[in-house]
């Protein structure tokens, strides 16, 4: 057997492998995007805006609901393309995938940051190439972006203080102990949900609030603190949980305490198929909607690139959710 | 012949992936997505040259990905807090001890080689100037919070010293290299946790202080600033050669070499010198094709097996510092999974798993596969859910493919169709 016989049919066949992942890999990514579109030569009433999204991961429920409304807003939209990037939990990958966006010359740039310090360079950079960033959710520690848009904790913890006051008599004649979950004691959002509400109970001289533990924002956590605060406090009005999950576990420890009956639970974020479902359900009494900002970014990048003023800093307000509004909230989602 | 293949197909694909970015990806060639993906593969890179020496022995690292979040947490925390901390209590102390062993060790072969001292003696006193010189360099950093240059001096050298604790395990106590490293990584992963929350503000330690600013000289581990550069020039340097880089051609070039990746690029020929140049290099091939056969022939096993997790963890926590100085930041998951893409990157450039078989050079060109594809896949769009799904089917194909085993298959078929 010759040899070069031999490599040259071998090469053939790394060639043909080669060029079948090739082939597998354009088949499966997007039509050519009109990356020319940015020409001030064409026609200017056609123009297509690529918009990048970068999600820190999406394997959270509230991070795929964000997902899930932001890109149903952009299939509404015939001038708008949405790329859409998962950083899976990893800085490293989100400041790659930032930097995919830079090279590509998006016409605007979405980000929801893993943390801050750890994107706040690639989003200075993103600005300084010319590209319009919106930072959603958590901030990064610059001012050199568009615009941010997030939900406001505190606000919504006062809210919630707003309703277990009314639940338990009304201001001025509240009555009742109130046992908290919190989610991680470390963790910003945690802090806020607590000091809004406190901000508000607090006025009570009726209320009563219990409760230290830190659940880690998880349901068998929930689960197992209020198991042992119904041995330890033989009395429970309220249970103000910092997230669904944990107030849900709250709610089946209860359950099988037999003392449900007696306690309202109360949780944040209302997404469909966790908060909203439990209070549709009658588990939860009530529940918060943490805002996911996809959909007021989208329209945010969309003003800035047709050369509208956009403010700074927007919060999204929340919205009580109990079982008189839960079915018209559910609907508005799918929309 | 089916060797020569092996080898040519390393590069073939790397020309063929790179082919594929020029033909398919938008703004692929640009200079700035070129920097930036040397940068990307360089954390991987740095890990996988370690990687490739402890392979190479037939042993692994498993500790890798978990020590550079280690790391990391130290660095932040030496660079931003201006008083004793649990990392300097961590740091200091296994800086002097590993430079201290270095220094007996080059006393040792000096000593044996050139001037035919009393060994134990020389040894003992290089080991106590070096851990004393060490230690007096770094203890009255402590406090006015420590430079840069000492981070990057101080933490891949106490890194030095864990690889070597797991170098013992695996040499001296005969353990599995697997259970071993296993162990090392989730003790780092604990470590890690432990002396980051020993400050009491949460797990991520920032290098912003509160008016958005970094500790001076950390971008100098990112980006090289040329207008700087061209400050320190000795007034005899030639006016052009001033001029371009104050403002020219060459401050543009400087300005998009990262220096993560040429960290990276050193520890590559650094690695290559070991494995081409060096007995030592030579010792590792012969360990891992046969260990019995390697110490019969009069190689110090244990020793080499030691040093090479020691190099590993070394490189390790010098890729957690260039992280640390990347990302503004120090985190004990950072670089969470990282030893699974260095072990993939090993392997797709050709290194057994078995050991005795390897090279450096495949190792740079895994790093490279893995980096460009996941740049092309992202600047074309790809969704991350279909990316993983491809990177796992290049995986297998290109390993499918340094096996010979598509080629056994054809000729097998050829056979069967000569038979009718």
């Amino acid at each position: 057997m010759p040899a070069s016989r031999i490599t040259l049919q071998q090469l053939l066949q790394t060639l043909v492998v080669l060029f079948a992942g090739l082939f597998f890999v354009t088949a499966c990514a997007e039509k050519p995007a009109p990356q020319k579109s940015g020409d001030k030569t064409t026609d200017t009433a056609k123009k297509q805006y690529v918009i990048g999204f970068s999600q820190c991961t999406t394997t959270e429920p509230w991070r795929a609901l964000f997902n899930r409304l932001l890109e149903a807003e952009a299939a509404k939209m015939p001038d708008v393309k949405l790329v859409v990037l998962d950083a899976q939990d990893r800085t490293e990958k989100q400041v790659a995938d930032m930097e995919s966006f830079i090279t590509r010359k998006m016409d605007a740039i979405l980000i929801s940051p893993k943390e801050a310090p750890g994107l706040t360079e690639v989003v200075e950079r993103a600005t300084k190439a010319g590209i319009p960033v919106i930072v959603l959710d958590r901030d990064v520690n610059t001012k050199n972006y568009a615009c941010w848009i997030g939900g406001d904790n505190l606000e919504i913890g006062r809210e919630a203080g707003r309703y277990a006051v009314e639940a338990l008599g009304g201001p001025g004649k509240a009555q009742g102990v109130i046992y908290e979950i919190w989610g991680g004691m470390a963790s910003p959002p945690a802090q806020d949900r607590h000091n809004g509400f406190h901000e508000i109970v607090g006025k009570e001289k009726g209320i009563k609030v219990e409760g230290n533990q830190d659940g880690d924002w998880k349901q068998e956590k929930g689960y197992n603190i209020m198991e042992t605060a119904l041995k330890t406090l033989p009395k429970i009005d309220l249970v103000y949980a910092h997230n669904d999950p944990m107030a849900f576990g709250a709610y089946l420890a209860a359950k099988d305490a037999k003392r449900e009956k007696d306690i309202k639970f109360v949780g944040i974020d209302a997404i469909p198929e966790e908060g909203c479902m439990w209070v549709k359900n009658g588990q939860l009494a009530a529940t918060f909607v943490y805002p996911p900002p996809g959909v007021e970014g989208l329209h945010a990048a969309l003003k800035i690139l047709k050369g509208e003023k956009v403010p700074p800093r927007i919060s999204l307000p929340t919205r009580r959710i109990t079982s008189a509004n839960v079915d018209e909230y559910l609907a508005s989602l799918k929309k | 012949m089916s060797r020569i293949f092996r080898e040519s197909f390393l590069y073939i694909s790397v020309v063929a992936v790179f082919a594929a970015g020029c033909l398919a990806a938008p703004g692929f060639l640009k200079p700035d997505n070129q920097s930036a993906v040397l940068r990307q593969v360089s954390q991987n890179g740095i890990l996988a040259v370690g990687m490739t020496l402890v392979i190479i022995t037939a042993g692994i690292d498993l500790s890798v990905g978990r020590m550079l979040g280690l790391a990391s947490t130290l660095a932040a925390m030496l660079l931003v807090e201006k008083r004793w901390t649990a990392a300097t209590y961590f740091t200091v102390p296994a800086a002097a001890v590993s430079a201290g062993i270095l220094a007996a060790l080059l006393a040792g072969a000096v000593g044996r080689s050139r001037l035919g001292l009393r060994t134990r003696t020389m040894q003992f006193a290089a080991f106590l100037a070096a851990a004393a010189a060490v230690g007096l360099w770094a203890v009255p950093q402590a406090r006015t919070g420590f430079s840069i240059l000492s981070v990057l001096v101080l933490v891949p050298l106490s890194g030095f010293l864990l690889g070597g604790v797991s170098g013992v395990l695996v040499s001296k106590c005969r353990l599995q290299p697997f259970i071993v490293t296993l162990a090392m990584m989730t003790s780092a992963y604990g470590a890690a946790r432990l002396i980051a929350a020993s400050s009491g503000s949460g797990y991520i330690h920032s290098l912003y202080d509160s008016q958005g600013n970094v500790p001076p000289g950390v971008d100098s581990l990112r980006v090289i600033d040329a207008a700087q550069l061209a400050g320190c020039l000795p007034s005899w340097t030639p006016r052009f050669l001033s001029r371009s880089l104050a403002e020219g051609t060459l401050r543009s070039i400087l300005e998009n070499l990262p220096v993560p990746g040429l960290f990276f690029l050193l520890c590559l020929g650094a690695g290559m010198f070991i494995l081409n140049r060096l007995r030592f290099g030579r010792y590792l091939y012969a360990i891992g094709g046969n260990e019995e056969t390697a110490r019969l022939s009069g190689i110090n096993v244990d020793g080499v097996k030691t040093a090479v997790y020691a190099i590993s963890g070394m490189l390790s926590f010098l890729a957690g510092v260039l992280a640390c100085a990347q990302y503004r930041q120090g985190k004990p998951d950072m670089g969470a999974m990282a030893e699974l893409d260095a072990i993939a990157a090993v392997v797709i450039g050709g290194t057994s798993l078995m050991g005795g078989r390897g090279r450096m050079m495949g190792t740079l060109v895994g790093v490279l596969i893995f980096g460009y594809l996941t740049n092309i896949l992202s600047l074309r769009g790809v969704s991350t859910d279909v990316q993983l799904f491809i990177t796992g089917i290049i995986i297998v194909a290109a390993v499918l493919l340094q096996e010979g085993y598509i080629q056994r298959l054809t000729s097998r078929l050829r056979f069967y169709q000569r038979g009718k």
